[in-house]
């Protein structure tokens, strides 16, 4: 009960009189909290290791449907001893803090393109890295309170501590203090997520950080290299660059490996059109430090790559890697249970989230092979409670997810790639629209709009459905988001097309399409409206 | 009235030593039990996060009108190093401000609000105080 409320009921009956009951009840609400001091030997319906995107959704939706729910979270420092508070990786080392620093990157180069639209602005603007950086830790702790404070609005137990499994009902919780907690429960949900690798190259871990650390990096990251050519690291080279640090990628194969390479060439263009250098088909293979502190890097061609930008080195003030994430499944003691995981990966097979093991399932980044985006986390975690507790048994559905990289122009799409559409269909039964488009506002500050382009895939018999729409500009999450949700009510061509666009907008450009690679026609713009 | 300015000019020059004396931070129970529960004078309780904005507003701003108050306390709790007190009293946002006399919460608001209405918080607090000694 609300100490609050009582204090008021006992103010509005008793004036002035000094209240030893309610003292009291403050100290009994203030001891409840140290519940883990003692023994602790507690009875769940369910345990969550992980309180990510996915593991909090699933608690939630647990609670909302009567179990008895503990969370457990716990962030082990990076190399560079970086640590942060609840709501996972999103929250404090993900997408929250990437897309504030690519807003606040873009931001800059608005600045200058208003002056073009008659905006007098006085001097150059200039980044204040810790003064950036500042504003997106606060707006993170808020949020980690936030985070906190509705757990415990929910009822949901929450433990800062490392799990592991004792046995299939019992989950260990060691606590800061090294003390250890046990957890006795009906079901597990592991969802623990993945952590940045580093590369092998020797002083890679000793000199380089990787996306755990940059968000909060303590001073300007100068001259960066980037290793690593997923969306991490066209991600943060993009904002990096926008801010006017000197930003170089270096990959390994391909950009956006698994991704529609023909939209992730159009990316690579424009970054490189903005200043990005990219070294292609190399890793590094040593850092060292410099004597003016700062880190020498010796590169070489991957090994049986043809072609490239071949050996070479340079010197940089940071080195960031983002060569993949490794699921955080080691110290689990996943094998206490008999929970099967991949050899390499660390990730954790599961059929419907749940694994070989009855009442163990798992949710989020963990997952062999399922998208690792926070709104499918967090569905997924969602549906699952709801099987486990209540009587929904809508299973979750990983197709035709929409996701968007934000790089400085952004490419969002939703379905399969073309790649991906050519061998599931065969080329043959494909018809792909594709078309560069103008947005309204770049000609006056003649920004660059040879990589705005779009493409749409759809099967060539009736019905023409929609496999795959591909976006590359400005706002792409906000103009693919809506189409994804057509895509689940499986639109057709005919449909799309049918669809009057708003203008002007870059998103009615999906209304406009006319143009097949098929037809051999040039699909550059002619004019605007007709 | 006339008897409340003598007390507050008696101490002018004591600033320094009021500042030490009637504005301190609480981050356990323990503490709060002892400095706000079982204080003599009225106490206002700031819940404040370093990284809130309107608390970086609120809190000098409370300071400021406390710190010549002789008969008015004022603790300032962090909301990270006090999780016991935040539930307790269901602060869900910051900043958040509670009266507390002789125990008992009397009065609140929460979110930055402007100077008039922080006096008049303070002023409502320090009557019903005199109101009482009478």
């Amino acid at each position: 009960m609300s100490v609050l409320k009582i204090c008021t009921k006992s103010f509005a009956a008793s004036l002035g009189r000094q209240s030893e009951r309610s003292v009291k009840k403050i100290y009994r609400i203030s001891s409840s909290f140290r519940t883990f001091s003692t023994e602790g030997k507690l009875e769940y319906d369910l345990v969550v290791i992980g309180g990510g995107s996915g593991g909090l959704a699933c608690a939630k939706e647990a609670v909302a449907q009567g179990a008895r729910v503990a969370v457990l979270d716990y962030v082990q420092p990076s190399p560079r001893s970086t640590k942060w508070g609840l709501g996972g990786t999103c929250v404090n080392v993900g997408c929250i803090p990437k897309k504030l620093m690519h807003h606040a990157s873009l931001l800059g180069e608005a600045i200058e393109d208003a002056r073009s639209f008659g905006w007098r602005i006085p001097g150059n603007a200039e980044i204040d890295w810790l003064a950036m950086r500042d504003a997106v830790q606060d707006h993170i702790k808020s949020v980690n309170w936030v985070t906190r404070v509705s757990l415990r609005d929910n009822k949901i137990e929450y433990v800062n501590g490392r799990g592991r499994l004792a046995d299939a009902n019992t989950v260990v919780a060691t606590l800061h203090n090294m003390k250890e907690v046990l957890l006795k429960t009906k079901n597990v949900v592991v969802a623990v997520g993945a952590r940045p690798k580093y590369s092998t190259a020797i002083g890679a871990q000793e000199l380089g950080i990787s996306s755990d650390d940059i968000f909060s990096l303590e001073k300007p990251p100068g001259k960066t290299l980037v290793v690593g050519g997923g969306y991490i690291g066209l991600e943060c080279a993009g904002f990096l660059n926008g801010f006017g640090y000197p930003s170089t990628v270096m990959l390994r194969s391909v950009p956006l490996r698994g991704f529609d390479q023909q939209m992730a060439s159009m990316v690579v263009n424009e970054m490189e059109g903005r200043g990005v250098n990219f070294i292609c088909k190399c890793v590094p293979e040593s850092l060292s430090k410099t004597p003016d502190r700062r880190i020498l890097v010796k590169w070489n061609t991957t090994p049986g790559a043809n072609g490239g930008s071949g050996q070479g080195e340079d010197v940089f003030d940071t080195v960031l890697f983002a060569v993949g994430r490794k699921a955080v499944t080691d110290s689990l003691a996943l094998e206490k249970a008999g929970v099967e995981t991949h050899k390499e990966t660390g990730k954790i097979f599961t059929t419907n989230e749940q694994t070989n093991v009855p009442n163990i399932f798992a949710v989020g980044d963990v997952l062999h092979r399922k998208p690792e985006l926070t709104p499918v986390a967090v569905q997924a975690g969602r549906l699952l409670a709801r099987r486990m507790f209540g009587n929904d048994k809508t299973l979750m559905d990983y197709d035709n997810v929409a996701t968007t990289v934000f790089t400085p122009l952004e490419y969002g799409f939703v379905g399969l790639s073309e790649e991906e559409s050519e061998k599931r269909h065969g080329p043959e039964n494909l018809e792909v629209y594709h078309a560069f488009y103008k947005p309204t506002e770049f000609p006056i500050p003649q920004k660059d709009m040879s990589n705005c382009y779009i493409k749409v895939i759809c099967l060539r018999r009736e019905p023409r459905t929609v496999l795959g729409m591909h976006f590359v500009g400005p706002n792409a999450g906000e103009v693919i988001q809506g189409f994804s949700a057509a895509m689940k009510c499986r639109i057709t061509m005919e449909q799309l097309l049918d669809t009057i666009g708003i203008h002007p907008t870059v998103a009615e450009e999906f209304t406009r399409l006319t143009i097949t690679k098929r037809s051999g026609m040039d699909p550059n713009p002619q004019a605007c409206c007709s | 009235m006339a008897k409340f300015l003598q007390l507050a000019a008696s101490r002018a020059f004591t600033t320094s030593l009021q500042r030490l004396r009637n504005v301190f931070t609480v981050s356990d129970s323990e503490t709060f039990m002892e400095k706000v529960l079982n204080n003599d004078v009225p106490v206002i309780v700031n819940f404040h996060a370093e990284w809130c904005d309107p608390c970086k507003l609120l809190t000098p701003k409370l300071e400021e009108l406390v710190v010549p108050l002789p008969g008015i306390d004022l603790a300032i709790i962090d909301v990270e190093s006090c999780p016991e007190l935040v539930q307790a009293f269901e602060v869900k946002a910051v900043p958040a401000v509670i009266a507390v006399r002789s125990g008992l919460v009397v009065d609140k608001f929460i979110g930055l609000v402007d100077a008039q209405n922080i006096e008049d918080f303070i002023k409502k607090l320090s009557k019903q105080m005199q109101t009482n000694a009478t």
